[in-house]
């Protein structure tokens, strides 16, 4: 028995209309008010729209869920790790200088780490994971296999060094960074030659 | 009579931009030396002081780049960018444990927590009786440690050098009946910031860009940046230079070619890139031991969460050592807490709020470092061509050292426990932590060794040592009681590839003892090596 449905008159027209449009269409929607507001609030320029010059397209939105998934910083009174800390602009900058095999490596813990998902979230990559299923993932990767602990705690590491080596994430840790030259500490120079 | 004056501050060096810039220079030059001095850190720096002192023509070619101590700025993630080997990343094979090495004009005692250990006599002279090193027996060697010693300001920790981590170091080994002592370090009218991994911008660490660097450059000795040596040039069984590229820092770019010739090679690169650079030029190891038998010393941190606020990060980094296990079981734990960024390579952290709250935690914390004795059983390995080749650092606990590490970061949260901590993260990739003793052990015993061991603890290690051993059976060591390596005349070694087997203590006041007795060794067979 095939169900009817009623559509009132006021919606008339969105019958077409799939769920994944909806959202498609609220999210174009969402993404023009933000990016309205942000320039009126001045807010700083999403990590999606910086220029990364060592990152492929693909590892930078890894890089950037997974920073978003480790980092929920403003909710803990820290600057955030996308909009405030470059934290993916330094994870590139990082890569630059790698040598050319840890880069190579690296590439490949990061391919390997969007698209483990597939096998158990139904084909979808991590970064297109909602942020509640891609922190089950995180936690289930950290509590794997050797491999996969050995490959999330690589990623981990690389994010949140480059996090945590800003100094505007210091004031939220009590932790006063450099000081020599608050407490005015004088240089040695270099040691005399020794006598013998 | 040579009047000789040490530069107020800084060492002179030609870096990479003064080559370009220079056209006497160019993109291909050679330059003539008594003594080429590969690496500029504890080993390298030492014998180009005492060959420049001699009299003499030194040259020192050294592949990080110069970083004044002016210039560091406290931060660690910075430093790590600019003067750690591989930025801090560089691994095993299996890409789990951490290798330490500083990779600037200065080598690692830049970047050193400062800890000055002698062995114990028991060591050395088993180093004389075992090996044939009658010259580092006890006796022979204690003159050369004192010298040392003086030259690097080594002495005890004061009072006002023991920082809160240590104190909870302390009040957990007085309650556990452990035997501690306040570390020596080399380190004049420390300014207990707390900063030392990161360099000393007050130039108080007796680092050798303060000590034996300007004082060689005082003597006369020359120092080139960025550039990295390729091969030791060797015939009829003889050294007579390396050759070398000197690279822009920045880019990795080549910017010129240079070759070096010298009466006499010293490598003194480090337990990693000695051996690289002696399997690069070929040298004919009939030992077979090159690049084998590398000790590592690893070390896990374990992190204790107190209930008050104790700033552990302020102070002088390292307090005390715990020595109870140093003889017994070649355990070695000293105190320490580094920068916030330290923290994401000793332990999981976990991931979102979790993480967020640990690192939140910070100023409750104190730390150990846990040191074991391994079995030497590392290797390094050049594999590809001079240029565009790579190394290959393998190294896994073995099934004795993974219970070591697992032994000895228990007993360093009993420590901490004993101290009253309320919590304690182990250092492993699973993220494991313990409230209490009764806790520990059971999450300890979750630790499974595995495959190889790998991906279990967090290992890293600063103290390796032993690639290309010293000793006086040519079939069984690669480097001659004097230092040489057997087979080639006028090539030498003097750094911590030298030890002979695994030591449980830290190697940097050996290491510069070795490159004195090494230097005095050359000067002793001058009249082989040189003209005049």
């Amino acid at each position: 028995m095939s169900k009817t449905t009623h559509t009132p008159a006021f919606m008339a027209g969105l019958e077409p209309l799939s769920r994944r449009s909806v959202l498609r269409g609220l999210a174009v929607g969402s993404m023009a008010v933000t990016t309205g507001c942000s320039r009126l609030f001045g807010r700083k320029e999403a990590p999606e729209a910086l220029e990364y010059k060592h990152l492929t397209e693909d590892e930078v939105r890894t890089v950037i869920k997974l920073t978003g998934i480790l980092l929920p910083a403003e909710k803990h009174g820290l600057p955030s790790a996308l909009n405030d800390v470059p934290t993916v602009k330094n994870v590139d900058t990082m890569v630059g200088q790698m040598p050319k095999q840890t880069r190579e490596l690296l590439g490949l813990a990061l391919w390997v780490f969007e698209n483990r998902p597939m096998v158990s979230f139904k084909f979808r990559r991590f970064s297109k994971l909602d942020d509640d299923k891609a922190r089950d993932y995180v936690l289930a990767m950290q509590e794997g296999a050797f491999f996969e602990r050995g490959l999330t705690s690589t990623l981990k590491t690389l994010i949140t060094v480059n996090y945590w080596r800003d100094s505007r994430t210091w004031p939220g840790l009590d932790y006063t960074g450099p000081v020599t030259e608050t407490w005015g500490v004088r240089r040695l120079g270099n040691a005399p030659l020794p006598r013998v | 009579m040579r009047i000789v004056t040490v530069p107020r501050d800084g060492v002179p060096v030609t870096d990479a931009r003064a080559v370009v810039s220079d056209p006497a220079l160019g993109k291909s030059f050679a330059v003539q030396a008594d003594v080429v001095v590969v690496g500029s850190g504890a080993g390298g720096s030492v014998v180009a002081y005492e060959m420049a002192k001699a009299g003499r023509k030194v040259l020192i070619l050294e592949s990080g780049r110069y970083q004044p101590s002016a210039s560091f700025t406290e931060h660690l993630g910075d430093t790590m960018t600019q003067i750690y080997r591989d930025q801090a990343g560089q691994f095993n094979t299996t890409a789990d444990v951490l290798f330490v090495e500083g990779t600037c004009v200065g080598g690692s005692t830049v970047i050193g927590g400062c800890v000055m250990q002698q062995p114990d006599d028991a060591v050395l002279q088993g180093w004389a009786d075992n090996y044939g090193l009658k010259g580092l027996a006890p006796d022979k060697i204690q003159p050369t440690f004192d010298l040392l010693g003086e030259q690097l300001n080594v002495r005890v920790n004061e009072a006002h050098e023991i920082n809160a981590t240590a104190h909870k170091v302390i009040q957990g080994c007085e309650r556990m009946g452990y035997s501690w002592k306040p570390v020596q370090r080399n380190v004049k009218r420390c300014a207990l910031t707390g900063h030392c991994l990161a360099g000393c911008p007050s130039d108080r660490k007796m680092s050798a860009l303060v000590t034996h660097l300007p004082w060689a450059a005082a003597y006369g000795a020359r120092l080139f940046s960025d550039t990295h040596v390729t091969r030791v040039m060797i015939r009829n069984g003889r050294a007579t230079g390396v050759e070398a590229v000197v690279r822009d820092p920045d880019t990795g770019n080549i910017v010129s070619n240079m070759r070096v010739d010298a009466n006499v090679v010293v490598v003194a690169g480090g337990t990693v890139q000695t051996p690289l650079l002696l399997q690069r030029s070929q040298i004919n190891d009939r030992s077979g031991q090159l690049g084998r038998n590398m000790a590592v010393q690893p070390f896990v941190q374990i992190m204790g969460k107190f209930k008050e606020p104790l700033y552990g990060f302020r102070g002088a980094l390292v307090g005390v050592q715990v020595d109870e296990f140093q003889k017994s079981d070649g355990f070695l734990f000293v105190s320490g807490l580094a920068e916030p960024e330290q923290l994401m390579v000793q332990g999981e952290q976990g991931a979102g709020d979790e993480h967020m709250e640990y690192m939140k935690s910070y100023k409750y914390m104190a730390g150990i470092n846990a040191f074991s004795l391994d079995e030497g059983s590392g290797s390094v390995e050049w594999t590809g061509d001079l240029i565009n080749g790579s190394k290959e650092i393998k190294w896994n606990p073995s099934r004795r050292e993974f219970d070591n590490i697992t032994r000895s970061a228990g007993l360093a949260a009993r420590i901490f426990f004993s101290a009253g901590a309320e919590k304690v993260w182990l250092p492993t990739f699973k993220k494991l932590e313990a409230k209490n003793v009764f806790e520990l052990d059971d999450q300890l015993s979750q630790v499974d060794y595995g495959i190889n061991g790998m991906y279990t603890y967090r290992i890293n290690t600063f103290n390796s040592h032993g690639t290309a051993r010293m000793g006086a059976d040519p079939y069984q060591s690669v480097v001659s009681p004097d230092g040489e390596v057997f087979g080639v005349s006028g090539l030498y070694v003097a750094d911590s590839s030298l030890i002979p087997e695994p030591m449980a203590y830290a190697p940097h006041w050996t290491v510069q003892v070795l490159a004195k007795y090494v230097a005095d060794r050359i000067q002793a067979r001058a009249s082989s090596h040189f003209v005049s």
